[in-house]
């Protein structure tokens, strides 16, 4: 597991690594610049997501999630508590079930 | 670098995330200094005091407004004039009493509020943009106009919308017609 984030991050784009492929579902991975991981599980019955598509999530939590950074009242490492960011995660979810 | 004496220097562009970082920052400092919201709130307004008097000078320079001659007026040039200079917005101006003394600014878009999406447990009494009503109050008191100004509502804390009230305290004294007499 360290060695493929290992190696996501020695590429200089932040890209997205299909981490495991298991039976019942897919994982992707996602790395900043800034050494932050996001992760999306997603089930494997679901084939119509493309990895463009995967792709453009991965950047709208990145832009949330620097949204929720810029918060003066937000410590990095508390549990991110934003409507803002819930609102966008759950949008993408309704958009893609 | 020579420019002639009577110009103020051009304004130049700098990033808003980064003043409006800054501005959360200090917010957030004086949070943690100060337990009570009356304090934090108090500095704030003491800081945005000392930035209105000095840059008050700045405003008249850059702005060129004539003689006021309605505390109506003047309020309108803090809306439209000075808001607009510093912050890039153009709250709107209501008159709240007969005596027209009274004035409220409803700010619709505040870039200085834009990463904070609500007070954090705790700081429900806190005016975030305190240092606003400091500005102005200062700002005023230069031109010798003595003035309450102070949150009305705020977003932040569940109103419907932002609003500043600006009371003028003193009548200003109207030399000219006193000579009459």
């Amino acid at each position: 597991e360290i060695s493929a984030w290992g190696s996501l991050v020695a590429r200089r784009e932040r890209n997205l690594r299909q981490l495991y492929p298991t039976g019942t579902s897919k994982v992707y991975g996602y790395v900043t610049n800034s050494k932050v991981k996001f992760v999306m599980v997603v089930d494997s019955s679901n084939t119509a997501l493309r990895d463009n598509e995967i792709r453009s999530m991965f950047r709208k939590l990145h832009n949330s999630y620097t949204d929720v950074m810029c918060n003066p009242f937000y410590t990095p490492g508390d549990r991110i508590q934003s409507r803002a960011f819930d609102n966008m995660v759950t949008s993408m979810m309704i958009q893609v079930c | 670098m020579s420019r002639p004496a009577h110009q103020r220097p051009a304004y130049h562009k700098i990033n808003k995330d980064l003043f409006v970082l800054t501005y959360g920052a200090l917010v957030a400092q004086l949070c943690k200094d100060y337990e009570k919201d009356e304090d934090v709130n108090q500095y704030l307004d003491k800081m945005g005091y000392g930035i209105g008097t000095r840059l008050v000078e700045d405003f008249l320079a850059r702005s060129c407004v004539g003689r006021c001659h309605s505390y109506s007026e003047i309020t309108d040039i803090i809306a439209q004039v000075a808001f607009k200079m510093y912050l890039g917005i153009t709250p709107s101006v209501t008159c709240n009493n007969s005596s027209r003394n009274e004035f409220s600014l409803i700010l619709d878009k505040n870039p200085l509020v834009e990463f904070v999406e609500e007070l954090p447990a705790g700081r429900s009494s806190l005016c975030y943009c305190n240092l606003l009503c400091g500005i102005i109050r200062g700002a005023l008191e230069m031109v010798h106009l003595a003035a309450d100004v102070t949150f009305l509502q705020d977003r932040l804390k569940g109103d419907s919308v932002t609003e500043i009230g600006i009371t003028f305290l003193k009548k200003r004294e109207e030399k000219k017609y006193r000579r009459k007499k």
